[in-house]
C-alpha cells in the first residue's frame, strides 16, 4: 500500500485527539443540565478523531507522501531557527539590538547577500521603524534590559 | 433614525480631518500590501494591529478596514504586471492582465481593474447600507440556541463551499475550536491546557495565530531563489482603455459586482472563490470565449469587481450578527472587541457613531484607492523592485513586533512561531489554515452559546429542533452535508474541484 498525505494527517490528528482526551481527565464533563469544562474540549477531540478517521479511509484520494517536495526545508530550518534566537533575546536586548541581529542574520546569514548592504540595510530600517513607532505611533518598542 | 439620517450621521464622523487620514493611511497601506507578494490583507492587518491600540475605535476600525479592501487593489496591479498575484484573490486576474501586458495594454488593464473594484466597492457599501440594519434588527430576536445552530451553520458552509475536502476543512476548523478552549473556562473558574505558563491563562490570541500561519507560513514555505519577476511599469499616458475595452468591461464589472457581494456575504475565502466564479462565469457567457487567457479584457473586469464587492460583503454579517466569515473579518472583530465595542446586533443602536461612521469612510475610501492606485500605479511597482531576500526578513521582523505589541507577551511570540511552523507543515500536505483560524475565533462564542442553550433547556438538547429560527438553519445545515454527501458519492468534478485545480495549478 502506498503511504499517502492523508494517511499522515489523518493519523497525526487522530493521535493528538487520543493524547488530549487521555490528558483532559482532570476537567469535568458535568450533566447536560450543567455541562462542565471538560465538555467541549472532549466533544471536540472525538469529532477529530472522527474526521481523521475519515481522512484516513479517504486516503487513496490524495497525493502519495512521497511525492511531496522537502525542497524548501532547509531555508524554513534556517529562518525557524534565526527566528528563534531573535524570541528569546528579544526581552533582553530589547527592539534596536535584536532586530538589527535578526535583520542582518537573515540577509547575510542566511540569504547569502553582501554583508555591507545587509548591515546597512538592517541598521536602516530598525532606525527608521524605531522612529515610525516611538515617535510617529506613539507606541513604545521592548526596550529590554539594556534600554533601548 | 432612517438610513439617510444615519448616513449623514456617519458622513460627518467619516468626513472629519483625522478619520480621513486613518481611512487614507489605511488605504496606502492596503494598497502596498496587495502589490507585496507573500503579505496578505491578514498580515498587514495584524501587524498594524497594536498600532491602532492609541486611537479610538472608529479610526482603528476605519484604518484597518482601509487595509483590506486596499489589498483587493493593490492585489491587482502585481498580477496585471507581474503575473504574480500579490494576494490570492488575484490569482485570476493573472491570466488576462498579465496577457493584456504582453500586448501593451498593461495600463488598460490597470485602469479596468482600478474602475471595476471602485464600482463593485461601492455597489457593495451601498447594499451594506441598505442590508445590515435590518439584519441586526432581525438579528436582536437571536438567544444561546439560534447563536449555536448559525454558528454550526457558519462551520458547515465554510466546509462545502471550500475547495478541499469536506472533512478536511471540518478537520481544520476542529483543531481551531479545541485552540480555543484553551485557558480558563468562564463558567467554572477551570484552568484548560494552560500548563502552567500564566499567559494561556487568557487564551490564545488571534492575532499570533493568524500571523504565524498567514504570514510566517507563507515565508517558510517561499525561500527567496524562487522568486524573481519582471518589472513592467506602464507610463501614465498609456491608462486609459479604448472604447471597445470600456464596452467590453461594462457588464463583467456588473455582474462581478452583484455576485461577489452575494458570495461575500457567505463564510469562507469568499474574495477568493468569487473571483474564481466570476472569471468563470464570463468565460461562459462570452462570444469570443477563445479569447480569454489571451487578454481578454472581461477576464480583468470580472474578477477584479467580483472580489472586491466580496470583501465588502463580508462585513454584513460582521456588523448586523457579530459572526465573522473568515480570518480578516475576525482581526476586524478582535479590533472592536479590543476597544470594548462588541460587534453584532446591537452594534447599530449602541454605537451609530462606529457603525455609520465605519460604513460612511468605506464610501469615501473607495474613492481614496481610485484616486491612488491610478496615478501613483508607478511609485507602487517600485515597491516590487527590492529584491525578496531583503523583503522578507522585514516582513518577520513587522510580524515579531506586531504580535508582541499587542499583549507585550513573548509568550505571543513563541505561539506565532510554532503556528508558523504549523502553517509551513498545513501547506506541505494541501490543509487550509483559515478554517483553523475562523475556529479559533468562534470557539468561545460557540462553546457558550452551546451550554447556555442546554442550561435554559435543563439538559434538553431538542431545544434547537423546538425554536423555527435555530430550527430553520440546522435544516439548511442539514442540506448542505446531504449536498456534499451526494457530490462525494457520485465523484463527479463539481465547480469546487475545478476551483481547487485552477489554484493548484496558478500556485
Amino acid at each position: 500500500m502506498t503511504l499517502r498525505s492523508d494517511h499522515v494527517v489523518g493519523g497525526a490528528f487522530v493521535a493528538f485527539a487520543l493524547v488530549l482526551i487521555a490528558a483532559s481527565g482532570d476537567l469535568p464533563v458535568g450533566t447536560l443540565s450543567f455541562p462542565g469544562a471538560g465538555m467541549m474540549p472532549k466533544l471536540i477531540a472525538l469529532l477529530l478523531v472522527v474526521f481523521g478517521l475519515l481522512l484516513i479511509i479517504r486516503g487513496r484520494e490524495s497525493a502519495p507522501l512521497a511525492s511531496i517536495s522537502w525542497a524548501d526545508l532547509p531555508h524554513a530550518l534556517r529562518v525557524v531557527a534565526i527566528a528563534a534566537v531573535a524570541i528569546a533575546l528579544y526581552q533582553t536586548l530589547g527592539f534596536v539590538i535584536t532586530m538589527a541581529l535578526l535583520l542582518f542574520a537573515l540577509i547575510f546569514g542566511a540569504e547569502r547577500q553582501n554583508p555591507v548592504y545587509a548591515l546597512g540595510f538592517s541598521l536602516g530600517v530598525v532606525a527608521l521603524t524605531y522612529f515610525l513607532f516611538e515617535v510617529a505611533l506613539k507606541t513604545p518598542l521592548e526596550h529590554g534590559s539594556i534600554g533601548f | 433614525m432612517g438610513t439617510i439620517e444615519s448616513l449623514w450621521l456617519g458622513f460627518s464622523v467619516a468626513l472629519q480631518p483625522d478619520v480621513l487620514w486613518y481611512a487614507f493611511l489605511g488605504c496606502l497601506v492596503g494598497t502596498v500590501v496587495g502589490v507585496l507578494p507573500g503579505i496578505g490583507p491578514l498580515s498587514g492587518m495584524s501587524i498594524l494591529l497594536p498600532a491602532t491600540f492609541g486611537l479610538d475605535t472608529t479610526k482603528s476600525l476605519v484604518m484597518l478596514a482601509g487595509i483590506y479592501y486596499g489589498s483587493q487593489y493593490g492585489g491587482s496591479t502585481t498580477s496585471i504586471l507581474m503575473r504574480i498575484p500579490g494576494e490570492a484573490s488575484s490569482v485570476m486576474t493573472c491570466i488576462d492582465g498579465y496577457a493584456m501586458a504582453q500586448k501593451g495594454r498593461a495600463g488598460a488593464a490597470l485602469c479596468i481593474a482600478a474602475v471595476g473594484s471602485w464600482v463593485a466597492g461601492t455597489f457593495g457599501v451601498i447594499m451594506l447600507t441598505l442590508i445590515a440594519p435590518p439584519l441586526a434588527t432581525f438579528a436582536l430576536r437571536f438567544g444561546p440556541p439560534e447563536y449555536t445552530a448559525l454558528l454550526v451553520l457558519g462551520l458547515i458552509f465554510l466546509a462545502y463551499m471550500s475547495s478541499t475536502s469536506l472533512p478536511r476543512t471540518l478537520l481544520m476548523a476542529c483543531f481551531g475550536l479545541l485552540l480555543g478552549t484553551i485557558g480558563i473556562d468562564n463558567m467554572t473558574g477551570h484552568f484548560r491546557y494552560s500548563f502552567d505558563i500564566a499567559e494561556l491563562g487568557d487564551g490564545i490570541g488571534i492575532v499570533p495565530v493568524a500571523v504565524g500561519l498567514f504570514g510566517l507560513g507563507e515565508i517558510l514555505s517561499t525561500p527567496a531563489a524562487n522568486v524573481v519577476g519582471k518589472v513592467i511599469a506602464p507610463k501614465l499616458r498609456e491608462l486609459l482603455p479604448s472604447r471597445r475595452e470600456w464596452r467590453d468591461s461594462a457588464m463583467p464589472i456588473a455582474r462581478g459586482s452583484v455576485l461577489g457581494f452575494l458570495i461575500g456575504l457567505t463564510p469562507g475565502s469568499a474574495h477568493i472563490i468569487s473571483s474564481f466564479l466570476s472569471y468563470a462565469v464570463e468565460r461562459r457567457l462570452s462570444k469570443h470565449p477563445e479569447e480569454f487567457g489571451k487578454g481578454a479584457v472581461a477576464g480583468v473586469a470580472g474578477p477584479e469587481s467580483a472580489n472586491n464587492a466580496a470583501s465588502t460583503g463580508a462585513f454584513v454579517p460582521m456588523l448586523a450578527l457579530g459572526l465573522p466569515t473568515g480570518p480578516i473579518t475576525a482581526v476586524l472583530m478582535a479590533a472592536l472587541m479590543i476597544h470594548g465595542v462588541p460587534p453584532g446586533p446591537t452594534l447599530v443602536n449602541d454605537h451609530p457613531n462606529v457603525f455609520w461612521g465605519f460604513i460612511a469612510s468605506m464610501y469615501v475610501g473607495n474613492l481614496m484607492l481610485l484616486a491612488l492606485n491610478l496615478p501613483l500605479v508607478g511609485i507602487f511597482v517600485n515597491v516590487l523592485r527590492l529584491p525578496y531576500a531583503y523583503l522578507y526578513p522585514l516582513v518577520i521582523m513587522f510580524c515579531v513586533i506586531g504580535v508582541y505589541e499587542v499583549n507585550h507577551s513573548i509568550v505571543d511570540v513563541w505561539i506565532m512561531l510554532i503556528m508558523g511552523v504549523i502553517g509551513y507543515g498545513l501547506r506541505k500536505f494541501g490543509l487550509d489554515p483559515a478554517p483553523l483560524v475562523l475556529g479559533l475565533v468562534i470557539s468561545p462564542t460557540f462553546e457558550m452559546s452551546l451550554r447556555q442553550s442546554l442550561i435554559m433547556s435543563n439538559g434538553n438538547w431538542t431545544i434547537f429542533f423546538q425554536r423555527p429560527i435555530a430550527l430553520a438553519l440546522l435544516a439548511v445545515c442539514g442540506g448542505l452535508l446531504v449536498l456534499a454527501a451526494v457530490s462525494a458519492i457520485r465523484s463527479r468534478k463539481d465547480w469546487r474541484a475545478k476551483l481547487a485545480e485552477a489554484e493548484a495549478g496558478e500556485s
